[in-house]
């Protein structure tokens, strides 16, 4: 049996699958169907400094391949997960991974210094599309990327840093590189590219929020081609996500320069897609004379 | 909860684009009146759609569905002896306590099937009266099951079947006639339910009513499918409800 474990910025994990942000909340319902300890890693709902009610809804549409979210960052607050959620999440033998999200570099920084020693890795959303202060303001160039997560870098003594980025944007791999720059620890792409979809009938869009959040497997080429080019530009490991459904997708993000990879829409159409996913890893290292399954990572030979 | 490969046993139209769906599960899963399985009609490229369970007898379960989108559309074409995965069972389901003996139904829609489910679980222990809308003659399905109501009394929109009505001017006629229910449950569209509430506080008779909403996961974990409660809280359709009391969710 192969070696699934992979070390991500100091943080040992069994395998290289962690259970994307938002799709999961903080794992206990999917722990009612499965043991979440056998993931990798659970990378949790967004927190903000206060509690927060999100969108309208609908909060959700498809398209071919796809679908499009506009959930608004709603959530508990990070000292309602800190006081209800952590000390289960940690105890199920998971890495958790805190997802936060502010309005200000202030508030970035807060969050993560409340976060510095409980969390195992803290994952900086500067991403999200959904809300008007949701962090994509900061994630779109590379100066504000590199000036957030110096904030949260300065933030966090004990506890390292992943940077979420915005596939909307000009340059993956120039804002890769700032935050590199300014001390990321680790970088995790994509985050959903901003669309739209119409109910052609009421000639209205189908989400209250007008536009949201694309992904699903639809996405997968565009995603994996972003880790590519985002593991060219920079020395620190990169989380690779975007569109997967199963093994076969996980080695194509670990072959384009991923340490490990996020799995998240497809808990909605599979809610056991994550085992599946772990298990059929095992299985395709095996069969393919892989012994560990970090020897993936950047493996990929060019034409 | 768990997630199931079910076999489809019988998938057959029972009403104009109105499915019947049974499906066989490799054990005996217990399901509550009100509760709702998650069915999987596009692998791993489109989301699962939620379906009231309508019977649940040993190992097979039955949803009814309208043929409406893309996921009802691939629905509705599988046959028997294929394969879907099925996610169950979901959500609170309705619940009758011990001193509620009269019961009322009003179901307009496809928000009838959830009704026949509460049928099968309660006839024999409560009085049932069911007020039932459908759109026309041509929609009109179930009654074989609906029958098992002490008092059914079906209306539609046009007339064609029954009086030319729908289920909440129906259930009002029977107040009219002093036929008052200890409590009331409803499905069905949004403007029927609200209307419901109207007579339902005027009469000072306690409802709950099960909602419908665009799902993403089914198991409360993606906040996708939430309502506003009416102390300004969000509550998650899918985990909190589907079914919520009347005067606790706003319509």
């Amino acid at each position: 049996m192969a070696d699934l474990s992979v070390e991500l910025c100091g943080v040992k994990l069994k395998n290289p699958v962690i259970a994307a942000s938002g799709t999961f909340g903080f794992g206990r319902e999917f722990d009612e169907l499965y043991d979440i300890g056998v993931l990798g890693g659970v990378s949790t709902k967004g927190l903000t400094p206060r509690p927060r009610q999100g969108n309208p809804v609908p909060r959700i549409a498809e398209a071919r391949g796809v679908i499009l979210n506009a959930v608004g960052l709603q959530n508990p607050g990070v000292e309602h997960f800190i006081e209800n959620d952590l000390a289960w999440l940690k105890g199920k033998g998971t890495a958790v991974i805190a997802n936060v999200a502010g309005s200000t570099l202030e508030e970035y920084a807060g969050i993560c210094a409340r976060l510095d020693g409980l969390a195992d890795i803290v994952e900086l959303n500067i991403s999200c599309p959904n809300v008007k202060r949701g962090g994509m303001a900061f994630g779109i160039r590379p100066e504000s990327v590199r000036e957030v997560t110096a904030a949260a870098k300065a933030a966090l003594k004990s506890t390292p840093l992943m940077v979420k980025l915005s596939p909307n944007v000009e340059s993956i791999a120039a804002n890769a590189a700032a935050a590199e720059e300014g001390g990321a620890d680790a970088v995790s792409l994509v985050n959903t590219f901003t669309g739209m979809a119409i109910d052609v009938e009421r000639r209205r869009p189908v989400l209250a929020n007008n536009t949201g959040g694309v992904s699903g497997a639809g996405i997968r080429p565009i995603a994996v081609r972003m880790v590519f080019e985002a593991a060219q530009a920079v020395h620190i490991p990169v989380v690779g996500m975007g569109g997967i459904t199963c093994a076969e997708d996980a080695v194509e993000f670990l072959l384009a320069g991923a340490a490990a990879v996020q799995v998240g829409t497809a808990n909605f159409t599979d809610p056991m897609a994550c085992p599946k996913i772990i298990e059929g890893l095992g299985r395709w290292c095996d069969a393919h004379g892989v012994r560990k399954v970090s020897e993936l990572t950047g493996a990929l030979r060019l034409n | 909860m768990k997630d199931y490969r079910a076999v489809v046993q019988a998938n057959r139209e029972i009403a104009e684009g109105i499915f019947e769906l049974t499906l066989s599960l490799p054990e005996e899963v217990k399901v509550r009146a009100g509760q709702f399985a998650e069915i999987s009609a596009g692998g791993a490229h489109l989301l699962r759609r939620p379906f009231a369970v309508c019977k649940a007898e040993g190992k097979e379960i039955t949803v009814c569905f309208q043929r409406r989108g893309e996921g009802t559309r691939l629905l509705a074409s599988t046959g028997a002896g294929e394969r879907l995965n099925v996610l169950l069972p979901l959500g609170n389901g309705f619940y009758l306590r011990e001193e509620e003996k009269k019961i009322a139904l009003v179901g307009g829609g496809v928000g009838i099937f959830p009704m026949i489910s509460v049928l099968r679980e309660y006839a024999e222990k409560k009085e049932i009266s069911a007020y039932i809308g459908f759109r026309s003659a041509s929609a009109v399905c179930g009654l074989e099951e609906l029958n098992r109501a002490s008092r059914l009394v079906a209306v539609t929109d046009d007339g064609s079947y029954g009086e030319k009505m729908n289920a909440v001017q129906a259930f009002e006629g029977d107040l009219r006639r002093g036929l008052r229910p200890d409590v009331a449950l409803a499905c069905g569209p949004l403007p029927m339910l609200r209307a419901l509430k109207g007579v339902l506080e005027r009469e000072k008779i306690p409802g709950f009513v099960s909602l419908e909403e665009r799902m993403g996961c089914g198991i409360g974990a993606c906040l996708v499918c939430v309502c506003n409660l009416t102390n300004g809280e969000h509550a998650r359709v899918c985990r909190d409800g589907p079914v919520f009391a009347v005067g606790d969710v706003e319509l």
